[in-house]
């Protein structure tokens, strides 16, 4: 199944990147979004599946019983999702301010600070 | 005791932020304690550098966990030394912001903000972690973005989705790095992971997140070709915070490099050498005809942090120890510099009403000291002695003969010059060059003591590296040993 | 020790010097040239031991892990310059404080002055090669503020610009070079690396190090090709011209040239480069300098000639090559400075510096045409001058040479014929010649303006007469310490009657020739154009055209690389990206391992994968904005399900959480914005599209590069014994959020919060 979850994130990466080469201010962060998911599942597979078997310790046992789920990447992953929440809806009312005073969200017309 | 001053620096800016939080509408208040915290934290760095050069490489596990299952805080003499100058950055750009901040941002956080940069940007220096390093890049990242945009002025905004868009490129491949390099070595100890890296069983894996983290931390960095961002979006903010952001978050990037390819993969990664070698010619030279090009003095600031950033890595690319503490020396010399001409700049324009070049002229008649400070960072940002950036180019170019690397050497040179003719064109132009326009500006006495206090200070300090380069010198070679040979810094990390 | 005191407070000295200006006005000139009086004595003084071979060295280390020290090393050469640096300065700060009187910024020229001499005094009196550059690098610095004194004009700071970037390109060529010389002789002070003059030819460093020192040299004193920036340098106040653009900084070039001939001359590569070179800029120099008919220029096309023949004489390398510049030296800084001197003050007095448009000024300017006359009277080497003595030694020393004396001599008789007609041109006609129509009363400048001109005419002709007073030792001192043997020099205004006195003879009558010939050449190089094709074709249009270029390069760079367009910026980043780690990526599993494991999936996962493709399909494709928002939150749910498939519920639980929030906060925003247009053409699409999967196929395959081995987890064993014993909780991965890696929580909530500052400060902060 790593295989697979190798395809999806390659494949999460490419449209992520598609839509941000977009020209539009929104679609650029649907493309972001899709990025974070990428990395996410990339880290969550690298650190190898396994299925069904969470890394909870039973009551009564007093440490993880082999086989488990390796917690590490899940915490890591639940670090990079809550981060990539923050930035992400900063980066969405950014996109809205910009639309506000731009009008409109073709980023062919936002050069101003790149002009010569 | 000792302890205490490794977490300092990341307590005191922490703390300074969240009080300053608690007083959100009292402006005057949060000035007070923003000055204070950023005094504080300097001298903390200080103390930390002390301490480092005394009793060696300190090492504090967070939370008491044994590494490498905690998270590590380390510091060598390299990450001291880049907390005394976030200290003294940070203290330079808050005293300017008293002086410049306008009340509106001030309202919205502005102290606080700086004081989390500062802390992202602490952070960084003194962890241990890998991933913990992706947090605090994210810390410095959010609150950049903020700086960046706070405000809204449409300009802001522009050069803020630029920023924002290239800056979480770089973040997602950092992450899928740390990835990579969890799902090879199964730790995120930096100094774990030089040991199992090293003995790996499967050394072919290791140069893959090598790249991604060249390519992510190269953004960060602003070297060629990842650097758009910056010229896109460094002039919008005050100056205040362009000003801090030039003389840090390029560095972080810098310095997230140097420690990646000396402690994770100083072994198996050669032809990374050779790259950030080209690299750094590259980048050299875009960033300084980009500057030629421009005519508004702040663009031309921002692609000359771009061109100077290729000197810094040029020491990485040679990897001998002189190199590596050519390399320190020169951040050191250029965050000062850079610094204080962003501020510089922004005296221009409370002078005269405008950043661009056309518009300016006059200063050297009727402000001559302005026109002795301006001409000490900007002489010395192009490698002139007998100020800090000429030995830090010496230092460099030494280390190039000394490899016969002569297409660096030369490229080095001829950029210096370059950089030059850049800096006597902005002299010619607002300094020399009579006025197009009267325009008379009077800036209170508390102002000017606010604007001019960080101008001189740095340009003080600049000056003495160059007359005195040996004190720093010294620094920089014992940091590059330290950098040269990890040993040292595994056995105090993990206490074989 | 106290020679480092010194140079210190000259520095100090020119720090104060505004300051100084604005308490003493009229009389500050006086008083600081009391300072430079100080050193001439001080140096005048060292003369003694210096004349018995025992040489001046300190040395106070200032990076000595590069082998730089700050180092003096006084020996006759350094004494001759030092004694020309400081006695001429002097003179010159008085007479700025005449010529200047009434500019606002001579506090500030008192600075530069100063600086100046502190610095060209550095240069002369050290015995580091780094130190020397450092010196050499603030003579060009110094030098840039004093031309463009008058900086409120174009021309003045374009010629100042012009002089530092010309002599920056140079020293960055002798930085280059002085450390390969380092690297070669393995030290950086000179008295050991004098020494090793046998090491260092032969090394391999040597021919590249030669090159580059003699780039530098050149371009700072003024050799053809790089000779353009001279004439330029003129825009320059006059004090300037005199000091530094004759006297003093473009000699430094040939300074060098002699203080390394030790270690560096001799060789074929020397000979040719140096002796070359310094003959054509003599010969070339002095055809130049009949042109203009500004007095300064033509001044500095003579001296760019001078220059020439003082390298020519340093790269014969002969004793008597060595004496004769050595001589030259002396006396040339002695008449030129004086004649700028007096350009000056004619200056000053008549308001114009045109040749054609001055005569007869010696009746009303006594003094000045003394001075000028006894200048003009060296200069064209009529006896009893030191210029006199000077040229016959250069005449002895061509004829003597090994190779090609006849060539020489006559290349040298040219050149000084030439400045034989140009001494008449500038100190002849203006002064004993036809009276021009003058209205206004004129007479001689003040003391402060004839001081300097007289003292140093008149030294000319005073150190002839009596040689073995001053000018004899300080000759012996000089030429010992270039040859680096003692050799006795004496000068004679007599020495029989031998072929140089008859070269001199031809000299004065060709030169009388030319002089009088002058209009009708003038005219014939009119005709031919001359000018023109100069313009065009030589250096000076070089320089610009090189600026030209650099400009447009830059522009056009800037244009293309910084194009505004995000999109650009993203696809270069992404395209490095493909080619860094790409070219890391090898697979080595077989593909029937692969095969393998897609088997092991399972049919609700397969689907739920489907799924997601499905959506992200949707995501790309759509032009709704809210089908595209709601499609990401269909792969987000998707993520979350296979978090929870593979045994992270705390995680799955996070990301529906942070999903459904996510897709709440896109449909706010996203509500009020248009629909999706196709913006970008066709070929774009596709091309972005490629790019875009080449990137996720390599990602795909640099996971499966990783999991083709087994992970061994460091931490988690850690994590998995100790989670409940020590840290008292049984959901692993949340002990390890809060506890074992609660630094990263701590800056997870500050993102957070930070996040939140932002949006708000976004939502209410507006300004325009």
């Amino acid at each position: 199944m790593d295989m697979v979850l190798a395809i999806v994130v390659g494949g999460l990466y490419a449209a992520g990147l598609y839509m941000m080469m977009r020209r539009s201010i929104v679609k650029l962060i649907i493309g972001l979004g899709l990025l974070s998911h990428a990395s996410n599942l990339l880290i969550f597979t690298l650190g190898r599946l396994m299925r069904g078997r969470p890394p909870l310790i039973a009551p009564g046992a007093e440490a993880l019983a082999e086989p488990y789920a390796d917690p590490l990447p899940q915490a890591l992953i639940l670090t990079a999702i809550v981060i990539g929440f923050g930035v992400q809806a900063f980066a969405v009312v950014l996109i809205k301010r910009v639309y506000q005073i731009v009008g409109t969200d073709d980023l062919d017309q936002m050069k101003s600070t790149d002009e010569l | 005791m000792r302890d205490l001053l490794l977490v300092l620096p990341l307590l005191i800016p922490l703390s300074t932020a969240v009080i300053g939080l608690l007083f959100w509408s009292r402006p005057h208040l949060q000035r007070a304690l923003a000055t204070v915290g950023a005094g504080l934290l300097l001298a903390s760095g200080l103390g930390l550098l002390v301490s480092v050069r005394h009793g060696g490489i300190h090492t504090v596990q967070v939370g008491a966990w044994p590494a490498p299952f905690g998270i590590t805080l380390a510091a060598d003499l390299f990450s001291a030394i880049m907390v005394v100058l976030t200290g003294l950055i940070g203290l330079a750009a808050v005293l300017y912001s008293l002086g410049s901040m306008d009340a509106h941002r001030e309202r919205f956080g502005y102290y606080p903000l700086v004081h989390i940069l500062l802390l992202g940007v602490c952070g960084a220096f003194l962890t241990g972690d890998i991933f913990n390093l992706y947090v605090w890049f994210e810390v410095m990242l959010i609150s950049s973005f903020v700086l960046m945009a706070l405000g809204g002025e449409r300009a802001q905004l522009e050069g803020a989705i630029k920023y924002v868009t290239l800056n979480l490129m770089s973040s997602a491949l950092f992450l899928a790095a740390v990835g990579v390099l969890y799902g090879i070595a199964g730790t995120l100890n930096m100094a774990d992971l030089s040991k199992t890296l090293r003995a790996t069983p499967r050394p072919d894996l290791v140069l893959a997140p090598a790249m991604l983290l060249l390519v992510a931390f190269g953004i960060k960095a602003a070297i060629f070709p990842l650097f758009f961002w910056l010229p896109a979006s460094y002039h919008t903010p005050p100056v205040a915070v362009s000003a801090l952001f030039a003389g840090l978050l390029t560095k972080v990037g810098v310095y997230a490099m140097i420690r990646v390819f000396t402690l994770l993969f100083d072994h198996h990664a050669h032809s990374a050498h050779l790259i950030i070698l080209v690299a750094s010619g590259l980048t050299m030279v875009t960033g300084v005809l980009g500057a030629v090009a421009q005519n508004e003095l702040r663009r031309i600031l921002s692609f000359h942090i771009i061109s100077q950033i290729g000197y810094m890595i040029m020491g990485l690319g040679l990897f001998t120890p002189i190199s590596l503490a050519g390399s320190i020396f020169y951040i050191a010399h250029h965050i000062i510099v850079k610094t204080n001409l962003f501020l510089i700049s922004g005296l221009v324009f409370q002078l005269q009403g405008s950043y661009q070049l056309k518009r300016l002229g006059g200063l050297y008649r009727k402000h001559p000291g302005l026109a002795a400070l301006f001409l000490t960072p900007a002489l010395s940002l192009a490698g002139m002695p007998p100020l800090s950036g000429f030995w830090a180019k010496l230092i460099l170019v030494k280390a190039g003969l000394e490899l016969q690397q002569y297409l660096i050497v030369a490229v080095s040179l001829m950029v210096s010059l370059l950089t030059l003719f850049s800096m006597l064109k902005i002299w010619n132009e607002a300094f020399w060059k009579a006025a197009p326009a009267e325009h008379s500006a009077s800036l209170s006495r508390g102002t000017q003591l606010a604007l001019f206090l960080p101008v001189l200070g740095l340009a003080a300090i600049t000056l003495w590296i160059g007359l005195m380069p040996e004190p720093l010198f010294s620094l920089s070679e014992q940091a590059a040993q330290q950098l040269v040979d990890p040993t040292e810094y595994i056995r105090r990390t993990l206490g074989e | 020790m106290s020679l480092i005191l010194a140079l210190v407070l000259t520095f100090v000295l020119a720090a104060m010097a505004p300051r100084l200006h604005g308490l003493l006005r009229e009389a500050s000139g006086w008083v600081l040239a009391l300072w430079p009086l100080a050193w001439t004595i001080y140096l005048g003084g060292l003369t003694g031991r210096i004349t018995q071979g025992d040489p001046l060295y300190i040395r106070y280390p200032w990076m000595p892990q590069l082998g730089v020290s700050l180092s003096f090393y006084v020996d006759g050469l350094g004494l001759l310059f030092g004694l020309l640096i400081s006695g001429i300065g002097a003179l010159v700060l008085i007479y700025s404080g005449g010529y200047l009187k009434k500019h606002r910024h001579l506090g500030r020229f008192y600075l530069f002055i100063l600086s100046f001499m502190g610095s060209m005094l550095g240069l002369v009196l050290t015995g580091n090669l780094i130190a020397l550059f450092v010196f050499w690098e603030l003579t060009s610095l110094s030098s840039y503020f004093l031309i463009g004194f008058e900086h409120e004009r174009e021309e003045a700071r374009q010629a100042a610009l012009q002089a530092l970037l010309v002599t920056g390109i140079g020293g960055l060529a002798l930085l280059a070079g002085l450390l390969l010389l380092g690297e070669a002789g393995g030290t950086l002070e000179l008295t050991v690396l004098l020494e090793r003059g046998e090491a260092l030819r032969a090394s391999p460093y040597y021919l590249p190090a030669l090159i580059l020192i003699l780039v530098g040299a050149f371009t700072k004193s003024a050799q053809v090709p790089f000779h353009f920036w001279l004439p330029n340098a003129m825009e320059a106040p006059t004090p300037v011209s005199a000091y530094l653009h004759s006297a003093t900084m473009v000699k430094a070039g040939v300074y060098l040239l002699a203080r390394l001939s030790p270690a560096l001359g001799g060789t074929a590569a020397w000979q040719i480069g140096v002796t070359g070179g310094g003959l054509a800029t003599m010969v070339l120099g002095a055809i130049m300098a009949l042109g203009p008919s500004d007095l300064k220029r033509i001044l500095a096309y003579s001296t760019v000639s001078t220059l020439g023949a003082l390298t020519f004489l340093l790269g014969l390398g002969t004793p008597l090559a060595v004496k004769a510049a050595m001589t030259l030296l002396l006396a040339h800084a002695l008449y030129k400075g004086a004649l700028f001197l007096v350009a000056g003050a004619v200056d000053h007095e008549t308001g114009t510096r045109d040749v054609w448009k001055l005569g007869g000024l010696g009746p009303s300017m006594p003094i000045t045409a003394t001075a000028a006359g006894m200048a003009a009277l060296s200069m064209a080497g009529l006896p009893p001058s030191l210029g006199f003595i000077s040229k016959e030694l250069l005449y002895e020393a061509q004829l003597h040479a090994l190779h090609l004396p006849a060539l020489l001599a006559g290349a040298g008789v040219l050149a000084s014929a030439l400045l034989v007609a140009v001494a008449g041109v500038v100190g002849l006609r203006p002064f004993f010649g036809h009276p021009v129509h003058r209205t206004g009363h004129l007479h001689d400048p003040p003391p402060s303006l004839w001081l300097g001109p007289l003292l140093l005419g008149g030294a000319g002709i005073a150190l002839a007469i009596a040689p073995d007073m001053a000018a004899s030792p300080l000759t012996t001192a000089a030429v010992s310490a270039v040859l680096g043997k003692p050799t006795v020099v004496e000068l004679r205004l007599w020495h029989g009657l031998n072929p140089s006195l008859a070269l001199s003879a031809l000299t004065v009558l060709a030169g009388a020739g030319l002089y009088a010939a002058q209009p009708f050449l003038l005219d014939i190089a009119a005709r031919a154009r001359l000018k023109e094709w100069a313009a065009r074709w030589g250096p000076q249009r070089g320089y610009e055209r090189m600026l030209q270029g650099l400009n447009a390069l830059a522009t056009t760079q800037t244009r293309l690389l910084q194009s505004g367009f995000l999109r650009f910026y993203l696809m270069i980043i992404i395209l490095t990206t493909i080619a860094l780690v790409g070219s890391t990526i090898a697979i080595r599993e077989p593909l029937s391992r692969w095969m393998g494991r897609i088997v092991d999936a399972r049919p609700y996962e397969l689907m739920i994968v489907v799924l997601m493709g499905l959506a992200t399909l949707m995501a790309v494709l759509t032009s709704s904005r809210l089908a595209a928002v709601a499609a990401l939150g269909i792969v987000g749910y998707g993520v979350a399900l296979l978090y929870m498939l593979f045994g992270a519920p705390d995680l799955a639980m996070t990301q529906f959480a942070v999903e459904t929030l996510t897709v709440i906060l896109l449909v706010l925003v996203v509500y009020r914005l248009p629909r999706f247009t196709r913006l970008s053409g066709r070929p774009a699409r596709l091309r972005d599209a490629a790019l875009a999967l080449a990137a996720g196929g390599m990602m795909t395959a640099l996971m499966l590069m990783v999991l083709s081995a087994p992970l061994k987890s460091r931490l988690a064993p850690f994590f998995a014994a100790n989670s409940l014993t020590l840290a008292k909780g049984r959901n692993v991965v949340n002990v390890i959020l809060v506890d074992f890696r609660a630094l990263d929580t701590l800056g997870e909530i500050t993102v957070l919060a930070v996040a939140a500052i932002g949006v708000y400060a976004l939502l209410k902060l507006r300004m325009e």
